[in-house]
């Protein structure tokens, strides 16, 4: 057995004195042909999956639309989408986008004190009758005049816009509801005077 | 081909003799890395049968000795072993003794140090915690510097060729000895020694990592040596040069793109991309399975035990093991796949039944040729060959049926225990064949340093009678 | 073709171009991620570890627990349930009418947004809730996938790739008590009967009991599992750590990339 095995071994194994060969018969033109037709199902798979490289998508979304579509909308997220909105449009220019205030134009909105307050009362007094002469914010005295930004929005834009403000860049102050701009607005009457800081401290939170 | 060269050639004797000291040194350390860790993969295994087993010893639990075990299959025995093999064939293609021959002797050595520290490491708790990076910092770079140090000589080698043309195998084993620093250098910057890339990256480039080293790697070095023993030992022409070097390309371009997992928790661009790559690899693989089948069946020789019968089935392993790979990439079995022991199946089948059944018959063919005498036991060789392949078989197939039992229980805890203890039985066949070459060399060895010492007495005692001396 | 630097430059570039695909790209575009908010309650997301969570971390690496677990949940999409939150004044009525002719959950968006804009048309009023499915989720109780986002504190990253036993990512928020853990690490088929998995007994000592009182640290085992009458099992540090890493383990926060509503907000 152990001779016949080592026989049979030394038979197939040939002197290996050759360097081996190779023949020259080249590729055939199909095995192209099925690389290229993979290759765009493969392009058409990507595409279909892939995301194109957008850091936020994973499966199984496919796309970065399909997932901002399927984010949850909460009232609250509806609210704050339409106070940015009417924010950015009617009081971005002159207290920023990023609510830090402007020198000489508007004071910052984040983490005033006029903007943390327990309710939105006070506050909803200044977008509705305007705000003239010094005030202090965060420690800084400002003398600007403001109007009445917020008196020609309906009561439900100015709530979300108040929202906003009181939930963004760091400020983290409840909701404000519609009923409570109607409230105020009640108080100011239709030709409101622009408030003065003292006059403001008078008003409740 | 050498006839035409007028200068006078050098004899292949004189050329494998070139390669005798390195290619000891990493052959012997890589039988006994074999063996080790089938050692540590059957104990790892004892496990399944019996989970409280290395309750009291924390050294040998299955975290640590599976670990361990991965580790001495690929560094212990793999990478010098393919090493050995490179160097004594790009010595042979260029028909020069080996260049700088001192270089591999000492890096041999390095290695197996690199080796032994990462083992210790990995028993004792201090591994690195990713997969077949587990080695530690001061391992890696031993490994690192040893690589280059062979790699030179390699390439030094190729560059003595008098052949200008290049035979395939060239471009599978330069591109080996180029990617393997390569990514372990990448990796352990990246991964080990310190911690630059933060969160998930982490896990993304130890997935590329991974499966070049362990696909894409291990490819190419058993596809080069494959292409290079067939024709030799068939006398056939491989069939033909422009299919393999078609699929060395496609294997290099779609290849080192896979391996990042369907359900990874990185953006879908990742995973996608690696789906899209692993799908193209059914080009290089239809490419091998051409160039193995139009060369082999110019050959009409049965040799189940010979060499030739390791190169042919090492060879034709690559194809399940490559079709198993792209199978679990596919969208609708990854689903049930991943995180079975399919994937493991795969890698398992990938460096066992592949590239360690083609370096086994690598060495079984070139060791008799540099010590220039026959191994001790020349029936050791066939008898390896039949418990390495039933081995094989009996170890990855319950694998993968336990894989696709696990994936459809969708993973209830006992799913496939059966198949994993049975599993085990492959193993102790692997590790009972791994002995055989452990024998064969450490004899050969032991028999060629006492001639050695035999040879250098008789010099030192009768210097005169030196010549009559049989070394 | 015949020489050895031509290929040697197509090599590289071959090469290179995986390497800068899935090493570079990824490295600058996760690498430098930053904690990000979770959705609704706005908090900073992940959360810090404690110290001894962070050196749980290093058992768990050193342990190789990693073979056996991985650490990432998949999901294989989102159910959309649409709530009434009020029937509204107008014509309560008609409202819950509509409602009980519709299919409110299970949803997709589409189909979502056509029964809010008929309920909201009547007068109701609607939110709209998102439920992570898929086999993962169902299977470890778990709420959302595993985004990058989760792993911004681990290092090393330890995904697995392997179940051979549970998935850990949300493992935190699944079972939360640590004394379950320790004991499931002492001796699991305590806890799960035929566990595969192996018992950790060297994180724990047994010793005696002083003063025949058991300290509080002490396991409280099942009959079959405890030690003689007199001695105790306490956890050393190693186990503790452990199991404060495990309870650390949470990928239960709504994020942009992984949205879903959380039970805590549903009415």
């Amino acid at each position: 057995m152990n001779d016949d095995m080592s026989d049979e071994s030394k038979s197939c194994s040939l002197p290996s004195s050759t360097e081996p060969t190779a023949t020259r018969s080249t590729v055939p033109m199909w095995i192209f042909v099925v690389t290229l037709l993979l290759l765009f199902l493969g392009f058409a798979f990507f595409d279909k999956k892939g995301g194109w490289f957008d850091v936020r998508v994973y499966a199984p979304y496919n796309s970065s639309e399909e997932l901002e579509a399927a984010q949850p909308k909460s009232a609250a997220a509806v609210a704050m989408a339409a106070g940015k909105k009417n924010y950015e449009t009617y009081c971005g220019s002159c207290h920023g986008n990023d609510g830090a205030g402007k020198i000489a134009q508007a004071p910052p909105l984040s983490g005033s004190e006029w903007v943390m307050t327990k309710g939105a009362e006070r506050l909803a007094h200044i977008p509705l009758a305007g705000l003239g002469g010094p005030i202090k914010v965060e420690g800084k005295d400002w003398n600007m005049n403001m109007a009445a930004m917020g008196a020609g929005l309906s009561d439900t834009d100015l709530a979300a816009v108040l929202t906003y403000i009181r939930g963004s860049w760091g400020n983290k102050m409840g909701e404000v509801s519609p009923d409570d701009i109607k409230k105020v607005r009640a108080e100011v009457g239709k030709a409101p005077q622009p408030y003065t800081g003292e006059k403001l401290m008078t008003m409740p939170e | 081909m050498k006839t035409q060269d007028p200068r006078a050639k050098t004899p292949d004797a004189t050329i494998d003799a070139s390669c005798r000291l390195p290619l000891l040194v990493l052959f012997n350390g890589a039988a006994l890395w074999l063996v080790l860790g089938l050692a540590l993969s059957v104990i790892a295994s004892l496990t399944f049968h019996k989970p409280e087993i290395f309750a009291c010893c924390p050294m040998l639990s299955y975290g640590h000795a599976q670990a361990a075990a991965n580790d001495l299959l690929v560094y212990g025995f793999c990478v010098p072993a393919a090493l050995g093999v490179m160097l004594w064939i790009f010595a042979r293609l260029s028909q020069t003794e080996l260049v700088l021959s001192p270089l591999p002797f000492i890096a041999a050595h390095l290695w197996h140090l690199g080796v032994l520290v990462g083992l210790v490491a990995i028993l004792t708790g201090n591994t690195s915690g990713f997969a077949w990076l587990e080695f530690p910092r001061a391992s890696a770079m031993l490994l690192g510097v040893a690589f280059v140090l062979i790699a030179i000589s390699a390439v030094a080698t190729f560059g003595q060729r008098e052949e200008r043309e290049l035979y395939p195998s060239h471009w599978f084993l330069l591109a080996a000895l180029l990617w393997f620093p390569w990514i372990y250098s990448t990796a352990n910057l990246l991964l080990v020694t310190n911690w630059p890339v933060r969160g998930v990256a982490q896990s993304i480039v130890h997935w590329w990592f991974t499966n070049n080293f362990i696909f894409v790697w291990l490819a190419l070095v058993g596809l080069g040596v494959v292409f290079y023993l067939l024709p030799k030992l068939t006398g056939q022409p491989l069939r033909s040069k422009f299919y393999a070097l078609f699929a060395f390309w496609t294997l290099m371009f779609f290849g080192t793109w896979a391996g990042i997992p369907a359900g990874a928790p990185v953006p879908a661009w990742l995973p996608t991309l690696s789906q899209f790559a692993s799908m193209m690899l059914v080009i290089p693989i239809l490419a091998v399975a051409i160039v193995l089948v139009k060369t082999l069946r110019g050959a009409k020789l049965f040799c189940g035990g010979s060499t030739y019968g390791y190169i042919r089935l090492g060879g034709l392993m690559f194809l399940p093991s490559a079709v198993l790979l792209v199978a679990a990439a596919c969208p609708q079995y990854s689903r049930v796949l991943e995180f079975t022991w399919f994937g493991a199946a795969q890698v398992q089948l990938h460096i066992l039944g592949f590239g360690t059944i083609v370096l086994l018959g690598a060495i079984n063919e070139i060791v008799p040729l540099i010590m220039d005498k026959p191994l001790p036991f020349k029936k050791f060789v066939p008898w390896q060959f039949f418990l390495s392949v039933v081995g094989v078989a009996l170890f990855v197939i319950p694998l993968l049926i336990a894989g696709v039992q696990q994936g459809h229980s969708n993973f209830e805890p006992n799913a496939g225990k059966f198949w994993l203890k049975l599993s085990m039985g492959g193993l102790v066949l692997l590790l009972l064949g791994s002995l055989l070459l452990l024998t064969n060399l450490f004899l050969m060895t032991l028999k060629w340093k006492i001639a050695l010492v035999k040879t250098v007495a008789a010099a030192v005692v009768a210097p005169l009678e030196n010549s009559e001396v049989k070394s | 073709m015949k020489s050895g630097f031509s290929i040697f430059l197509a090599i590289l570039l071959t090469l290179g171009g995986s390497w800068i695909g899935f090493v570079v790209a990824p490295t600058m575009q996760l690498g430098t991620a930053k904690l990000t908010t979770a959705l609704v309650t706005g908090d900073t997301w992940p959360q810090q570890r404690t110290g001894e969570a962070t050196l749980g971390q290093q058992i768990y690496r050193a342990n190789g627990c990693v073979a056996c677990h991985t650490m990432q949940l998949r999901q294989d999409g989102v159910s959309f349930e649409v709530v009434l939150t009020s029937a509204g004044k107008i014509n309560p009525t008609a409202v819950s009418n509509l409602i009980s002719t519709l299919t409110l959950t299970g949803l997709n968006k589409e189909a979502a947004d056509i029964a809010a804009d008929k309920i909201s048309a009547v007068g109701g009023k609607t939110e709209t809730h998102l439920t992570a499915t898929g086999a993962d989720i169902s299977n470890y109780h778990a709420v959302r996938r595993s985004v990058a986002a989760d792993y911004l504190y681990d290092a090393p990253v330890q995904l697995g790739s392997l179940r051979a036993g549970p998935d850990l990512a949300n493992i935190g928020a699944r079972q939360p008590v640590a004394a379950v853990h320790l004991q499931h690490l002492y001796a699991p088929s305590s806890v799960t009967a035929k566990s595969a998995m192996p018992s950790y007994k060297f994180l724990f000592e047994v010793r005696k009991q002083i003063n025949g009182v058991a300290s509080p640290d002490a396991l409280n085992l099942p009959a079959e599992f405890a030690t003689a009458a007199g001695y105790e099992v306490v956890p050393k540090p190693e186990a503790k750590q452990l199991v404060a890493y495990l309870l650390s383990l949470r990928a239960d926060a709504p994020l942009y990339e992984a949205p879903f509503t959380p039970a805590t907000t549903k009415p």
